[in-house]
């Protein structure tokens, strides 16, 4: 290492002190504290500052202090760092009263720097680092929880249709063998009875395991499925779905294919819900990289900066993370009495 | 089984109920049979802001018209943004695309069995009054109209 002369290190040492932006304090072997650099005084109550020069007693600091993180807790005083000196405590995070944000979270450095057991507590903010932290957090959470919730209704579905489904059909031609056979009138009557309640019993679950996730999206591809599920729309809800389909039957990967139809899902059902359309028309179509979608409405619109949503306000939020999954984008437009279209794009990476 | 007198004009009909009545809407449901997979559909309607009740099918137990159909009871809303969640309401089309704020729903009998549902609605809260019956009462002799029965009249 280069040796200093005196003169440069204590310059050095001087204009650290005075204009690190890292606050930095000072305390003696008791605790009591000896000094600290002006970062640090700004970022406390100047009454704590004045408290902690004046006053003598060893936990001064706790005025300030508001604990430290550990594997159990998020704030606790047990084994101080200021009293236990056999842990390390080279790295890790305080909780700090400071002056303008309240209580943050500060990631800290503390150490013996001389023989005298004169100590050097050094911060750094890490407000930012953390909402990062936090977002990217949230961000793979949601990733992970609409692939699970994918899964899981792929499953039941599923199950609904190969299982539950076939069962019940089975018996209901059961059912229908018995009418040959010499029975009674009586017995025949009430036998049509308990068939057309199977029936639509069979119905039922073939719509639950539809609406779950619809097994032509699987096996037909995303036209089949979007036809299907218009007409489904047309029938409860009485909007007309125009669908311009220009695929030809191409197949997609079949994580772009469930995004593409739940984001259509979605803003169709926004449209006819918050839109006041009578018609949507939905075009699907490929470029030379992408698969693209355009739902469209001529309806009432909304402001996009407004925040006062009238659903969960999940839905929008929810149809990003969904394009973003499959490194698609997800445009949305909309204008007051203007209507709102939708356009989701994804790179296409074609079924072999 | 028939479902209709062939000189019962249900439009005309109910058309006069909705000026006697003072309501903003008025729909016919009537179900198809068992054999035909006992689907429900609006038939006709009176003061409609548009045509999506005719594309509107609904299965036994489904939307407004379902529920009367399956349960043979009448139902009362009287202020629909109160009594029912945002999300529930998709359930019920017709409330949506005739923006109705209160509405009843009476079941029709026909041979003993629910096959169709009479629906009166406004387009405020807390439109519906005691004498809503006493007129429809007045208007239905015997409290039917056409070849049902509309159940449900006394208060």
């Amino acid at each position: 290492m280069k040796t200093l002369s005196g003169e440069v290190s204590k310059q050095l040492l001087e204009h650290m002190f005075n204009n690190n932006i890292e606050p930095m304090f000072f305390f003696d072997a008791r605790g009591a504290m000896i000094a600290m650099n002006p970062a640090a005084e700004n970022i406390l109550d100047p009454l704590d500052v004045q408290q902690l020069y004046n006053a003598q007693g060893n936990d001064n600091f706790c005025l300030t202090c508001r604990g430290y993180t550990t594997e159990k807790e998020l704030t606790t005083c047990l084994n101080c760092y200021m009293k236990n000196d056999s842990a390390n405590f080279s790295s890790f995070q305080i909780y700090l009263k400071t002056r303008h944000k309240g209580v943050i979270p500060f990631s800290a450095s503390f150490q013996e720097i001389d023989s005298n057991g004169t100590r050097l507590l050094m911060l750094r903010d890490l407000t930012r680092q953390l909402a990062t932290q936090e977002t990217l957090y949230r961000n793979t959470m949601m990733k992970n929880t609409i692939k699970a919730q994918e899964d899981e209704r792929k499953r039941i579905s599923r199950e609904l249709h190969d299982s539950v489904a076939q069962e019940l059909l089975s018996s209901l031609v059961d059912l229908r063998v018995l009418k040959y056979l010499n029975v009674p009138d009586e017995v025949l009557q009430k036998l049509q009875h308990t068939e057309a309640s199977l029936t639509r019993l069979l119905d039922q679950i073939r719509n639950l395991s539809v609406e779950l996730r619809p097994s032509s999206l699987d096996d037909l591809g995303l036209e089949a499925a979007f036809r299907s599920h218009f007409k489904w729309i047309e029938k409860n809800y009485g909007v007309i779905v125009e669908f311009i389909a220009e695929l030809h039957g191409t197949r997609y990967n079949s994580e772009v294919e469930t995004v593409f139809y739940r984001v259509c899902q979605e803003s169709v059902l926004n449209a006819l819900k918050y839109a006041g359309v009578d018609e949507i028309s939905v075009r699907l179509f490929e470029t030379e990289h992408f698969l693209e979608m355009v739902v469209a409405d001529k309806g009432q619109g909304f402001d996009l900066n407004k925040r006062d949503s009238k659903g969960t306000g999940l839905g929008l939020y929810g149809m990003k993370e969904r394009a973003e999954l499959v490194g698609g984008e997800l445009l949305i437009t909309s204008q007051l009495g203007q209507g709102t279209t939708i356009h989701l794009k994804i790179p296409t990476r074609r079924e072999e | 089984m028939k479902q209709f007198c062939d000189n019962f004009d249900y439009q005309i009909k109910i058309d006069e109920l909705r000026e006697i009545l003072g309501c903003d809407f008025i729909s016919l449901a009537i179900a198809k049979s068992a054999s035909e997979g006992s689907e429900i559909t609006w038939q006709y309607a009176s003061g409609n802001l548009n045509d999506r009740y005719k594309r509107i099918v609904l299965h036994s137990g489904k939307g407004i018209a379902g529920i009367v159909f399956k349960t043979g009871k009448k139902m009362v809303v009287d202020n629909v943004e109160k009594e029912m969640h945002d999300k529930e309401l998709f359930n019920y089309p017709i409330l949506v695309s005739e923006r109705l704020r209160s509405l009843v729903a009476f079941p029709l009998y026909q041979y003993s069995r629910v096959a169709g549902v009479l629906l009166v609605g406004y387009r405020e809260e807390q439109r519906l009054k005691p004498q809503l019956y006493d007129e429809l009462n007045q208007q239905c002799p015997e409290a039917h109209i056409g070849a049902f029965e509309i159940k449900g009249l006394s208060v």
